[in-house]
């Protein structure tokens, strides 16, 4: 008897042990980061702060190293947290990291009080709405229902339509009818009979909504149309797009082309389209882009925003 | 291209840390930890389990239960998990996603060893059984001197196979914000770069295979030779089936 | 699209409710997830069959031939569906990208089972068949392989559960099956938690798992008359 209980409490504090060193040694590699920078010499704001964000974001050119050519800002640590999704958001909030990278559409942006650090010198570049189309399947009548679509979408339209899905938890099948009709796009034809297309969508919800979108429309118009929704990251649907497994994509002009060329340099609407128009392979052509942005940002809370009163990215650059 | 995964895989620079980048030496160490806590309460949980329902031969419908444990969806049950806790933890921690993983691998690995251990017991030769009992030896002393040593190399069989499954399975802890191999996998993908993605892999399976011939030499100089003299004439089949094989007995 | 009302439900009970909405995508969903854990299996078995013959038969190939296998089922599955599409050719999200990594982890376990389901054959039964005058060929379908179902029948179980799992992973890189779901229930979950489709993706799981592995229990009673006979 005295044996067991001795066993079974020996056993309790190998666990325990073991739970909190894996507990405890996380947290200490977060902090030991952070104080580590601080000692490096030059204290800015940013080097106290952990960042977080998708894994890319430290290799693109307008992610860490963007922010240290145009800001000469430099975080303390770098968390890969996921791609404006719940795992940032929720780190955000919960304090496991003080900075995310996130988009401007997001409602959760305004849910939690979260604050844009505002981007004077454009280090993220425009990022309008544009469908991605396979020359083969750009017809006349689905460039015009498309078209149409892009003519409608606004900024403040997509933050509706998110708000939508991600908050009242609608369907956005459901969302994107609605919004067809909405917008008087929801008429039934036939000028897309005959277009065999696959669909493709990254998986955040926003995308979701804007493949449904062009999805319903086309169909209304009587093309087959096929979907492969939440498809993981760029590289794979990008791929997809280039060898014709996709058809058709809701992609942002700053991402895309800075995906397609790591030197591009363009940051007004305009120019970016410009020059993704030119950037794309020749099997691949955009249509118009949208009005509406979704436009990766820097967010922090409200509260350290306070504490270091941070307007813009380049206050992260200063001392304090 | 095996040539860049080696070339990164050689590469000094990969193993250290930097401030943004973590290390290889150090994902490896978070890919061991969580792997080795994730067995070592796996093992308290379902070791006593496997040998007390085999030797009472009560509660088997709990080694039927464990076997449908299998067939959960990891990455859902991942999910889920998350959703719910990770919300709940304040501050510079990662525990709300260090908790829902560690459950993912722990239910991952219970039924492998549970089934093993109960197969393993259950199947000791009666006379073998009978004969201790004749000498005097108390149900617990049947159970620990001879029942336990006999299942031996059935429970290492079931414990080697919920090693290599937790090891391949942990990569999913970088489906959230936590380190380990799966890291370099889940940002060679997002990053384009092939060959941190593919290294990442190598890596995973370099682990697997060397914790696997850790515990092959444990088992070697653990079980009775009188043992693995017997089976290596009769080649048992693969621990695993004989478990579920034993569950179907007791389900059919 | 009669249903927004109900849909916008988050309970995780509303899980019910979320199929009904949503029935023709995720029945499609059911159905390729379905499909793409039972036809590695089929195929995994066809190429393990002659293998495990050649393991039994040569006892020198066993030891490298599962140690190889054995190599194949250490590669996390997310690797290997990335490595895939490279290495056989195939377009970056092609579908067949998982039917194939199943079916190479298919016959990284079957293949072992078939050998070791094999050498269960007892060696006097062996010579009994021989004895009657079965020729090796005869010998192996009509004996040898029919003693060893019960073992093989085993591993497919193992097999298609495990397979029903992977094939989830594969949802998070945009293949159409139930691992769609929970990329799905998981985006949506910013702001509170959204189980309707979580929920939903592991209970649809989890009864396919169930189900398959019922129907190969009953293969395995159909295929061992003589199992039935000798209990009763």
């Amino acid at each position: 008897m005295n044996r067991k209980t001795l066993m079974l409490a020996a056993a309790a504090a190998a666990l325990s042990l073991g739970l909190s060193a894996c507990g405890a040694d996380s947290s200490k590699t977060s902090t030991g980061a952070s104080t580590g920078s601080g000692s490096a010499g030059t204290t800015t704001i940013a080097s106290k702060l952990i960042m977080g964000g998708p894994p890319e974001f430290k290799t693109r050119p307008d992610g860490l190293p963007g922010l240290k050519k145009n800001y000469g800002v430099v975080f303390g640590k770098y968390t890969v947290t996921d791609t404006g999704g719940p795992v940032t958001v929720s780190s955000l909030k919960n304090g496991q990291i003080d900075a995310a990278d996130l988009f401007t559409t997001d409602p959760s942006i305004q849910a939690n009080g979260f604050v844009i650090l505002e981007d004077p010198k454009s280090n993220f570049a425009a990022q309008n709405i544009v469908p991605i189309i396979s020359k083969a399947k750009a017809t006349d009548g689905v460039k015009k229902i498309l078209n149409g679509i892009q003519a409608k979408l606004t900024t403040d339209g997509l933050g509706q339509l998110l708000t939508k899905v991600q908050n009242q938890k609608q369907d956005p099948d459901a969302v994107a009818k609605q919004w067809l009709s909405d917008n008087g796009l929801s008429g039934t034809g036939s000028s897309a009979s005959g277009v065999k297309l696959t669909v493709g969508s990254a998986n955040f919800p926003e995308n979701v909504i804007l493949a449904d979108i062009y999805a319903e429309a086309l169909k209304a118009q009587g093309a087959s149309i096929k979907t492969t929704l939440n498809i993981g990251s760029r590289e794979k649907y990008y791929a997809g797009l280039k060898d014709g497994s996709i058809d058709l994509f809701a992609e942002y002009t700053g991402t895309i082309l800075q995906f397609i060329d790591k030197n591009a340099t363009a940051t007004s609407p305009d120019d970016v389209y410009a020059a993704l128009v030119k950037a794309l392979p020749s099997n691949l052509i955009a249509l118009d882009k949208a009005q509406a942005q979704d436009s990766d940002a820097i967010v922090v809370t409200k509260a350290t925003a306070d504490k270091y009163s941070l307007k813009t990215i380049a206050d992260l650059a200063k001392t304090g | 291209m095996i040539g860049e995964v080696f070339t990164w895989l050689n590469d000094p620079g990969h193993w250290k840390d930097t401030r943004f980048d973590t290390g290889i030496a150090t994902q490896l160490t978070a890919h061991v930890r969580f792997c080795a806590f994730a067995l070592l309460v796996a093992l308290i949980i379902a070791l006593p389990l496997g040998l007390v329902i085999g030797h009472t031969g009560r509660g088997r419908w709990l080694i039927a239960a464990a076997n449908t444990l299998r067939a959960l969806p990891t990455v859902g049950v991942l999910v889920l998990l998350t959703v719910v806790i990770a919300p709940h933890f304040y501050g510079r921690t990662d525990t709300g996603y260090l908790i829902p993983t560690e459950i993912v691998l722990i239910v991952l690995a219970i039924p492998s060893i549970l089934s093993n251990t109960f197969a393993g017991v259950e199947n000791v030769d009666p006379a073998v059984r009978d004969a201790a009992e004749g000498m005097g030896m108390t149900g617990k002393q049947v159970l620990l001197k001879v029942e336990l040593p006999c299942s031996l190399p059935l429970i290492f069989s079931g414990f080697r196979s919920a090693t290599l499954q937790v090891i391949a399975t942990a990569t999913i802890a970088s489906y959230l914000p936590l380190g380990g191999l799966g890291r370099f996998i889940y940002d060679g993908l997002a990053q384009q770069d092939f060959p941190q993605m593919i290294g990442g892999g190598v890596l995973v399976a370099g682990l697997a295979l060397v914790a696997d011939l850790l515990l092959y030499l444990v088992q070697r100089y653990t079980v009775s030779r009188g043992l693995t003299g017997r089976f290596s004439k009769k080649r048992i089949p693969d621990a695993r089936l004989a478990s579920v094989t034993q569950a179907e007995v007791a389900a059919v | 699209m009669t249903a927004l009302a109900t849909s916008s439900s988050s309970s995780p009970l509303h899980f019910w409710g979320y199929f009904m909405d949503h029935r023709s995508t995720d029945l499609s969903w059911l159905w390729s997830h379905t499909w793409l854990s039972v036809v590695p299996v089929v195929i995994g078995l066809l190429v393990a069959l002659p293998l495990g013959w050649l393991a039994r038969r040569y006892r020198f190939v066993y030891p490298p031939l599962i140690s190889l296998t054995g190599l194949i089922y250490t590669i996390p599955s997310i690797a290997l569906f990335v490595l895939i599409p490279p290495l056989f050719g195939l377009k970056s999200l092609d579908p067949k990208q998982v039917p194939i990594a199943l079916t190479l982890y298919s016959i990284a376990l079957l293949v072992r089972v078939v050998a070791d389901g094999l050498a269960s054959v007892s060696e006097d039964t062996v010579q009994a068949a021989t004895a009657i005058g079965f020729k090796p060929l005869g010998r192996f379908f009509r004996v040898e392989l029919p003693i060893a179902v019960p073992v093989i029948t085993a591993g497919l179980r193992v097999a298609l559960v495990a397979n029903v799992s992977i094939v989830a992973v594969s949802g998070t890189i945009g293949m159409s099956n139930l691992g769609q779901l929970f990329t799905l229930g998981f985006q949506n979950s910013t702001n509170g938690p959204y189980y309707p489709p979580i929920v939903l993706g592991i209970v649809l799981c989890v009864l396919l798992a169930l189900v398959l592995d019922r129907i190969v229990i009953i293969l395995n009673i159909l295929l061992t008359p003589w199992r039935k006979a000798v209990r009763s």
